[in-house]
């Protein structure tokens, strides 16, 4: 199924709304078993990138190949490895949480009960197996969302802001899952988050996104010999890009 | 073909999880005995035969035809369709490995079978109530032709729900698919009326084509004129439907 060295490939990735946000000419490569860390300030285009990674919004340019699979093109073979978990964590409120993951586990002829129960066990929610997510907290709809996100086993986790609604126990606990998979099981993770201390514990390279383009890519170990924190790396690659833009005349 | 039997399934298993059968149950067996009681009122009040065992389901027929099919069949349609975009739910399937050809063929197709059991269900019980409280005067040949004018009636049924669905990815909000469907249907109910030679174009005079399967000699070129306007509509809906639910952003 696997079918090039290259997790994921961004080929200059574009999609402008009307308002004028959105991305512009995104390129990335994304390594086999990384954590990449997507940072950028609200409204830079995190979102829409990873939207258009998993082909909820069709780009006005460019394509995004999972192992080598066109999401354009192949849509299925490409999102066959990918689990994601993007903006919110959506789930039928109408339906229990073990019958949402039912649900979704009917796509993956692999994926049985055992599973569906392991991965309840996994993100803490199989005491709540048998309710109903409309009355969920946010963190653990959250949760769900994780589940569903994982129970294929991807070798692919795309996570919007992963650790909304968590509390400080369930951060280290998602922190510690993604250590996990991503050792145990190669798993790669593309992770956008707000949570810069966060993404300096868990992330092994960190791309900068701000309005729409891609400022810088490095990994963290070299971003740590540079800066004392991720958190003053990502301050002054948005601010050397926003005296630029100002300083261009209009 | 496994994802969109996968995708099938999950569409079924949403509209009886949603209670959707069971509530066309209830309202289909309140039609049959309001229908049954109005009847033996008829009888005892003032001497009539009524109906005999055939003509009480083509009664009903004729009656939740123009009603409370069409009412079903837009609510469950716009439940499939707009409550899923409003609610973010259609993420749940778009970012698993199947197609959106495939998702909306099985929404389409579960919508469908939807009409048929509703169909089936209000021809056994309007059968069965003839059976018990109506003269019988029936034969297995008469039987066999008012269940295959049930049947054909899923047809028309079927392109209204493309129609629908069509209304449903161009109108955001769900209760605005809702009263824009309501004001299209008594639109072309009236239009039928006041613009009578131009009656048999509309998507509701197809509505009573069952009663062509009913006459003693099928009227052929009839039936074969209105197949192929129904289909031709079904066609283009389908299509045009397709293309702005696979054009949108989610």
């Amino acid at each position: 199924m696997i079918n090039s060295c290259k997790a994921i490939e961004i080929i200059n990735l574009t999609k402008l709304y009307a308002n004028g946000r959105g991305i512009n000419d995104l390129s990335l490569e994304i390594n086999p078993g990384e954590i990449f860390g997507f940072l950028g300030p609200n409204g830079a285009g995190k979102t829409t990138a990873m939207k258009a990674m998993t082909g909820l919004i069709k780009p006005d340019r460019g394509d995004v190949k999972i192992f080598g699979y066109s999401i354009r093109d192949q849509y299925e073979l490409a999102m066959s490895e990918v689990g994601c978990l993007i903006e919110t964590a959506e789930s039928y409120p109408f339906l229990s949480a073990w019958d949402n993951l039912k649900l979704q586990a009917r796509y993956y002829p692999k994926v049985d009960t055992k599973r569906i129960e392991e991965v309840l066990e996994i993100t803490g929610m199989l005491k709540f197996k048998d309710e109903k997510p409309r009355r969920f907290s946010l963190g653990m709809k959250q949760r769900l969302g994780l589940a569903a996100a994982i129970l294929s086993k991807p070798k692919i986790l795309i996570l919007d802001e992963p650790l909304n609604g968590l509390d400080v126990e369930g951060m280290i606990e998602m922190r510690n899952l993604i250590k996990s998979l991503a050792e145990n099981e190669s798993t790669t993770f593309f992770i956008s988050s707000h949570l810069i201390h966060d993404v300096e514990l868990t992330c092994t390279r960190i791309g900068v996104i701000y309005d729409g383009i891609i400022l810088n890519v490095d990994s963290t170990q070299n971003i740590l010999q540079n800066y004392a924190t991720v958190e003053n790396y990502f301050v002054s690659e948005v601010e050397r890009n926003g005296r630029i833009s100002s300083s261009i005349p209009q | 073909m496994a994802a969109f039997q996968a995708a099938f399934l999950n569409e079924l298993e949403k509209l009886y999880k949603k209670r959707k059968f069971s509530v066309a149950l209830v309202i289909s067996i309140l039609v049959i005995i309001v229908g049954q009681l109005v009847i033996l009122g008829v009888r005892s009040g003032f001497g009539l035969r009524g109906v005999g065992s055939l003509e009480f389901p083509v009664l009903v027929l004729s009656i939740v035809i123009n009603t409370i099919l069409p009412l079903f069949t837009a609510l469950v349609t716009i439940d499939c369709f707009s409550g899923e975009f409003t609610r973010n739910l259609m993420r749940i399937t778009l970012t698993r490995p199947v197609s959106r050809f495939k998702i909306f063929t099985a929404k389409v197709a579960a919508i469908c079978s939807f009409i048929v059991a509703n169909l089936l269900l209000l021809f056994l019980l309007s059968a069965l109530a003839g059976f018990l409280f109506n003269a019988n005067s029936a034969t297995f040949a008469s039987w066999s032709r008012i269940l295959l004018a049930y049947l054909v009636s899923a047809l028309p049924l079927f392109v209204l729900a493309l129609l629908l669905i069509l209304l449903a990815n161009i109108i955001k909000n769900s209760t605005s698919v809702f009263f824009a469907s309501v004001i299209l249907f008594l639109a072309m109910k009236a239009a039928g009326v006041l613009l009578s030679q131009y009656a048999g174009l509309l998507m509701t005079t197809h509505l009573d084509w069952y009663k062509l399967w009913l006459a003693d000699t099928w009227p052929w070129d009839k039936i074969l004129r209105q197949f192929c306007l129904m289909l031709g509509y079904g066609i283009m809906l389908f299509t045009a439907g397709f293309y702005l639910f696979d054009k949108r952003d989610y």
